[in-house]
C-alpha cells in the first residue's frame, strides 16, 4: 500500500490506532482455522465515521476492507484473501445503552458477547445466543455470521434478537436499518439481509438489540444411551410432551471415546451417545419438566442419567462438552469442521452414515452439536498428509449430500467464508446465488468489501 | 538454517494452540490493548513462524515477545493448556542466542538511560546490586531486570539501610528444645534482602518459634527470574547452580517471595542443558516451599492459633494473589485460610484478586505506562474492597502496589502477610 495512502487513514483514525509492522500484519492474516494473506494495513475504527472515510479511501484507490471482530470465526470470514485493510473492531466496545424498559441493547459491534450477557444480568434481562465462543467473540462477529449456541431451540440465533443497524455501506455511505420496537414492517427488511452477510455487503457499527427477561432458575440433565436411536427418540419424544429444553446437547459414540481418553468424566461402558438438556423457567416449571424428561428418558431405554438443580455441579455436567472440541485434537492435528443441520428426525440417518463414512475412509470422524435443532458439528480429523486432505474433501462432500438428500442445510451456524465457498453451489440453485451476486454488485459496485468470501470466483465475475 | 536450538525445546508447546482466541478474555495486556500481537494466540502464530523459518528474529518479534507478563492467565484458562509462559521464554531464549542480549535489552536502555533522572535513581540501586553481578561481568549490563523494574517506577522504594543479608546469621536454633522439629534453608531474594529485610526476619522469628532450625547460606544468589525469563539462560544457571549449590546440605528451602519459590521451582523447565544438570536441577527444585505452603502444608500450622499483630487489630485485610503463587504453584486457599481464621480483624476477598498487579518483572521498565494501566484495574477491586490493608506474599507485587496505590492517592497499607501476624 502507497506510503501517502497509509498517511491518509492515519490521519483519520490516528497513528495509535493503525498497525503497520510486518509481524503486526501477519499476526491478522489468520483466524480460528483459516490462514489468509496478510494484510497491507490493520485499522482499529473508533466510530462510523473513521470506518466510512476509510471506505471512501478503499474506493478511490480500489483495495480490499475486511472488517474483523475477534477473530474467533472458523471459515475464514475475517481472513484477507489479498492484502488491503484488515478492520477491527476490538476497540469500538462500549456498551451504549441498556434501556430497562423496552427491553433494549445498544452497543457497538466490538463488543464481547459474554460482556453484553453478564452486564444485562445485573438488570435481571437476558440476552440469550451464546455460541461457545461467547467469551472471545463480538457481537459485530456474530451478526455477521448469525451465530447460535446450544440454547437456540428455545431461544433462536443472533438473528431473532437484531431488531436495528447502523451500518457503513462499502461506498461509505452511513445508514440505519430496522427499528427500536419490538415490530416493524417499513420497506424491505434489510436488517435481516445483511445478518449473516458475512462482512461482504456492509460494515456494522452499531447492534439495537432485543433482550428478554431472565428466566429465574434451571436444571441440567446427562443422559447416556446405548444406541443412537434411542437418544434420538428421546429427542422427539420430548418434544412431543410439549416441552422445549434451553438446550438438548448431543455426542456421538466417537466424541464420548475422545472424552473418556482426555478428560475421563466416568461414562457407563457401550455408551453409544449422551445427552447434554438443560430446561429453564420459573422453579416450578423447571422440576415439572425435569420430572417428564425423566420419565421420558426412562421409558426409552436410558442406560444411566444424573440431574443437578446447582450450577455448579451443572458446570461439572457439561465440562465434557467443553471440553470435546479441544479434546479432538488428541486423535489428529488437523480438524475439518462442518455444522451441518438436518431436520431432527433425521439425526440417527445422519449419524450412522458419519460411522459408516469414518469406516470406510479410515479417519476418525466425530459429531456432536445441537440435537434440538439438528446442527451439527462434524469434525473430520486428520494428519497433515495429502492423502488425508485428499479423504477428508470426499468426506465433506458425502457428508453435504446426505445432509441435503435429508432436507437439511450446509452450514448452521458457522457461515461460508473461504473455506467452504466451493460447496456453496451445492445447496444454492443458479438462479439464487445470481441474485445473491446482484445484491452484492449493488452494494458494492468495486467489490472492495471482504472480496473473495462465500462465493466461488466464477459466479460474482461472470 | 540457523540453529534453533532453544526454539527446538518449545516445538511441542507452539503446537497446541489451535488459534481459538479464548485467551483474549484473560489477558490484562491485552484487555488494555486490544490488538492480537499484546495475547498468547498473536505470539504463539509468530513463534510458530520462526520455528518454520518463516520469521526472522527481528526488533519487532523481540518488542511483541517483551509485551507479557508472564502471568498464566492465558494458561490456566486455554483448553488446549498451551503453555505460552514456555513459549514466550523459549523464545525470548533464542533471541538472545541470536542477538545477543542486546536485542531485548538494548531497547530498555535506550528508554531507560534517556531519562537522565531516572537513570541517577537506578545507577543508585545499580550500585547496591553490585554484587550480584556474576565476577565475569563487570558492567551493568547484566542486572537483574528485577532492579531495573525498580528504577524505572515514580515511587521506588528506600533502600533498606542494613541489607538482609548483613544481618542474619548464618543458623538459628530455636532454644530451650532438645531437637528442633525441622531443618530448613532460608532463601531470602533480592527483594527482601535489599528493600524489605523485615519481611526474612518475621519468616525466620515464626519458623524459630515453631521449634524450626534455620540454616541462611550466605553463597545464595539472586533466584534469576527476571534473567532467564528475559531468556538469559546462560546467567540463569549460573545462579541455578550457585543455589543449587549453597542449599546442597538441606532438605527443604522456603522462602517469604512467591517469584523466587516458584522461579527456583522451575530451574528444570528452563534451564538444564545436560541430563546430569536436570537432574541436579530437579532435586534441588522438589526442596523448595513457598512460605505460604510450607507453613499450612509442612509445618501444619493451625490457622486459628495465629495471633494478630496489635497494630492491626480492627483492621479489614484484603488479599492479592500473586500469579506466582496462585497460578505457578496453585497456591491460593493456604493464605486465605490463615486471613479468614485470624481473630481480631475483618477479611474481605477483592474482586479480580488473581489478577496481575501489573510488575511483570522487566515488563514494567519496558512498558511502565501499560503495566499502570494493568494495576488501575487492581486498585479498583482494592477500592471496592474497602479494606485498610492488603498483604500478598511477593515483595516484588508489593513494590508495584505501592507505587500504584500512591500513584492512585489511595491511603491502604501493603504488607507481606507474615507482618500481620505475632
Ligand atoms: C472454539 C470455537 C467455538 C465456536 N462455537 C460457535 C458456536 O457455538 N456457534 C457459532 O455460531 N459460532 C461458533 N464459533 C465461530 C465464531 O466464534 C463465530 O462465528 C463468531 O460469531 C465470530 O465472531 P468474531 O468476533 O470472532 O468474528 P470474526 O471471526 O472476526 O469475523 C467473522 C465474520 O464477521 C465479519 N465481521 C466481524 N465484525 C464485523 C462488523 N463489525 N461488520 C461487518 N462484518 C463483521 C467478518 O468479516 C467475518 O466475515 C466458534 C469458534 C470457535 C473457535
Ligand atoms: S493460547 Fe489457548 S486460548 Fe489462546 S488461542 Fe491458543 S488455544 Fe486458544
Ligand atoms: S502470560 Fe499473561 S500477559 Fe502473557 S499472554 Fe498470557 S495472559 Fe497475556
Amino acid at each position: 500500500m502507497e506510503k501517502h495512502v497509509i498517511e491518509k487513514i492515519e490521519k483519520i483514525v490516528g497513528k495509535e490506532n493503525v498497525l503497520k509492522s510486518y509481524e503486526e500484519r501477519k499476526c491478522y492474516s489468520f483466524d480460528a482455522r483459516a490462514q489468509g494473506a496478510i494484510p497491507d494495513l490493520v485499522v482499529f475504527p473508533l466510530s462510523s465515521f473513521h470506518v466510512s472515510e476509510v471506505l471512501r479511501i478503499a474506493n478511490e484507490y480500489k483495495f480490499p476492507v475486511v472488517p474483523r471482530g475477534q477473530g474467533s470465526g472458523v471459515t475464514g470470514g475475517a481472513v484477507p484473501t489479498s492484502g488491503g485493510v484488515v478492520m477491527v473492531f476490538t476497540k469500538m466496545n462500549r456498551i451504549k445503552e441498556i434501556d430497562k424498559e423496552n427491553l433494549i441493547a445498544i452497543v457497538e459491534p466490538g463488543v464481547i458477547t459474554y460482556d453484553l450477557q453478564e452486564e444485562v444480568k445485573k438488570y435481571g434481562l437476558f440476552y440469550p445466543p451464546d455460541p461457545a465462543s461467547h467469551r472471545y467473540s463480538t457481537i459485530g462477529g456474530n451478526v455477521a455470521e448469525c451465530a447460535g449456541g446450544p440454547n437456540s431451540l428455545k431461544y433462536g440465533v443472533t438473528r431473532d434478537y437484531v431488531l436495528g443497524l447502523e451500518v457503513v455501506l462499502p461506498t461509505g455511505e452511513i445508514m440505519r436499518t430496522g427499528v427500536r420496537t419490538m415490530k416493524g414492517v417499513v420497506g424491505y427488511d434489510l436488517t435481516r439481509l445483511f445478518v449473516g452477510s458475512e462482512g461482504t455487503l456492509c460494515v456494522i457499527t452499531e447492534i439495537t438489540l432485543k433482550l428478554i427477561p431472565l428466566p429465574e432458575s434451571k436444571a441440567t440433565i446427562l443422559a447416556f444411551f446405548r444406541e443412537v436411536e434411542d437418544a434420538a427418540v428421546c429427542v422427539s419424544k420430548i418434544i412431543a410432551e410439549r416441552i422445549v429444553p434451553a438446550v438438548m446437547e448431543f455426542m456421538d459414540k466417537a466424541s464420548i471415546i475422545c472424552i473418556e481418553r482426555a478428560n475421563p468424566i466416568g461414562v457407563p461402558e457401550n455408551t453409544g451417545a449422551l445427552l447434554l438438556i438443560e430446561v429453564d423457567g420459573d422453579r416450578a416449571s423447571v422440576r415439572s419438566q425435569v420430572e417428564k424428561i425423566v420419565s421420558v428418558l426412562k421409558e426409552k431405554g436410558v442406560s444411566e442419567f444424573r440431574v443437578t438443580y446447582d450450577p455448579i455441579e451443572a458446570e461439572n455436567l457439561w465440562l465434557a462438552r467443553r471440553t470435546l472440541s479441544q479434546a479432538t485434537y488428541n486423535l489428529n492435528p488437523i480438524k475439518i469442521a462442518e455444522d451441518v443441520v438436518v431436520p431432527r428426525s433425521k439425526i440417527p440417518v445422519l449419524i450412522r452414515k458419519l460411522e459408516e463414512l469414518s469406516g470406510r475412509l479410515g479417519i476418525p470422524i466425530l459429531s456432536f452439536g445441537h440435537a434440538g435443532d439438528g446442527n451439527f458439528h462434524v469434525s473430520i480429523m486428520i494428519k497433515d498428509e495429502p492423502q488425508d486432505f485428499k479423504k477428508a474433501e470426499e468426506a465433506v462432500r458425502e457428508i453435504f449430500r446426505e445432509t441435503l438428500r435429508l432436507k437439511g442445510t450446509i452450514s448452521g451456524e458457522h457461515g461460508i467464508g473461504i473455506l467452504k465457498a466451493d460447496y456453496i453451489d451445492m445447496e444454492l440453485s443458479q438462479e439464487a446465488l445470481s441474485v445473491m451476486a446482484k445484491i452484492k454488485k449493488l452494494f458494492d459496485p468495486n467489490n472492495i468489501l471482504n472480496p473473495g468470501k462465500i462465493f466461488p470466483k466464477h459466479i460474482l465475475s461472470g | 538454517m540457523k540453529e534453533l536450538k532453544e526454539l527446538k525445546k518449545i516445538e511441542k508447546y507452539v503446537d497446541q494452540c489451535m488459534k481459538c482466541g479464548f485467551c483474549t478474555y484473560f489477558c490484562p495486556v491485552y484487555q488494555e490493548e486490544r490488538v492480537e500481537t499484546s495475547v498468547a494466540r498473536g505470539k504463539n502464530y509468530l513463534v510458530k513462524l520462526a520455528l518454520k523459518g518463516e520469521q526472522e528474529f527481528t526488533d519487532e518479534l523481540g518488542k511483541i515477545l517483551s509485551k507479557c507478563l508472564l502471568c498464566k492467565r492465558c494458561v490456566v484458562n486455554c483448553p488446549a493448556k498451551s503453555q505460552i509462559d514456555r513459549v514466550v521464554v523459549g523464545a525470548r531464549a533464542q533471541m538472545v542466542n541470536e542477538k545477543g542480549l542486546g536485542a531485548i535489552k538494548n531497547f530498555v536502555f535506550r528508554k531507560v538511560m534517556a531519562d537522565r533522572k531516572r537513570f541517577t535513581r537506578y545507577l543508585k540501586l545499580a550500585k547496591a546490586f553490585q554484587w550480584l553481578l556474576p565476577r565475569t561481568e563487570g558492567n551493568i549490563r547484566h542486572l537483574p531486570d528485577f532492579l531495573k523494574a525498580l528504577g524505572a517506577g515514580r515511587n521506588i522504594p528506600e533502600l533498606a539501610k542494613t541489607f538482609l543479608r548483613d544481618m542474619v546469621k548464618p543458623a538459628y536454633r530455636p532454644e530451650g528444645v532438645k531437637e528442633p522439629v525441622m531443618r530448613v534453608g532460608f532463601f531470602m531474594g533480592c527483594a527482601t534482602d535489599f528493600i524489605y529485610p523485615e519481611i526474612g526476619l518475621k519468616l525466620i522469628d515464626f519458623l524459630v518459634k515453631r521449634n524450626v532450625e534455620v540454616i541462611v547460606p550466605k553463597e545464595q544468589n539472586c533466584c534469576g527470574a527476571a534473567i532467564y525469563f528475559s531468556g538469559d539462560f546462560q546467567t540463569g544457571r549460573l545462579l541455578a547452580d550457585m543455589n543449587a549449590d549453597a542449599f546442597r546440605d538441606v532438605d527443604l528451602i522456603v522462602t517469604a517471595c512467591a517469584t523466587c519459590s516458584s522461579t527456583l521451582k522451575e530451574y528444570e523447565k528452563y534451564l538444564p542443558e545436560s541430563e546430569d544438570q536436570r537432574k541436579r536441577y530437579e532435586d534441588f527444585s522438589k526442596k523448595v516451599k513457598d512460605s505460604m505452603e510450607f507453613i499450612i502444608d509442612v509445618l501444619k500450622v493451625d490457622p486459628k492459633e495465629l495471633k494478630v499483630r496489635e497494630e492491626f487489630k480492627g483492621k479489614t485485610v484484603t488479599w492479592h494473589d500473586p500469579c506466582h503463587l496462585v497460578r505457578y504453584q496453585d497456591i491460593k486457599d493456604q493464605p486465605r485460610n490463615i486471613l479468614k481464621n485470624l481473630e481480631g480483624i475483618k477479611y474481605v476477598e477483592m474482586p479480580n484478586a488473581d489478577l496481575c498487579c501489573g510488575m511483570g518483572g522487566s515488563f514494567s521498565v519496558y512498558y511502565y505506562d501499560l503495566s499502570k494501566k494493568i494495576a488501575k484495574k487492581k486498585t479498583e477491586g482494592i477500592k471496592a474492597t474497602g479494606a485498610d490493608v492488603v498483604v500478598t506474599a511477593c515483595p516484588g507485587c508489593m513494590i508495584n502496589l505501592i507505587d500504584n496505590l500512591l500513584h492512585n492517592k489511595m491511603p491502604q497499607r501493603v504488607y507481606h502477610i507474615l507482618e500481620l501476624v505475632e
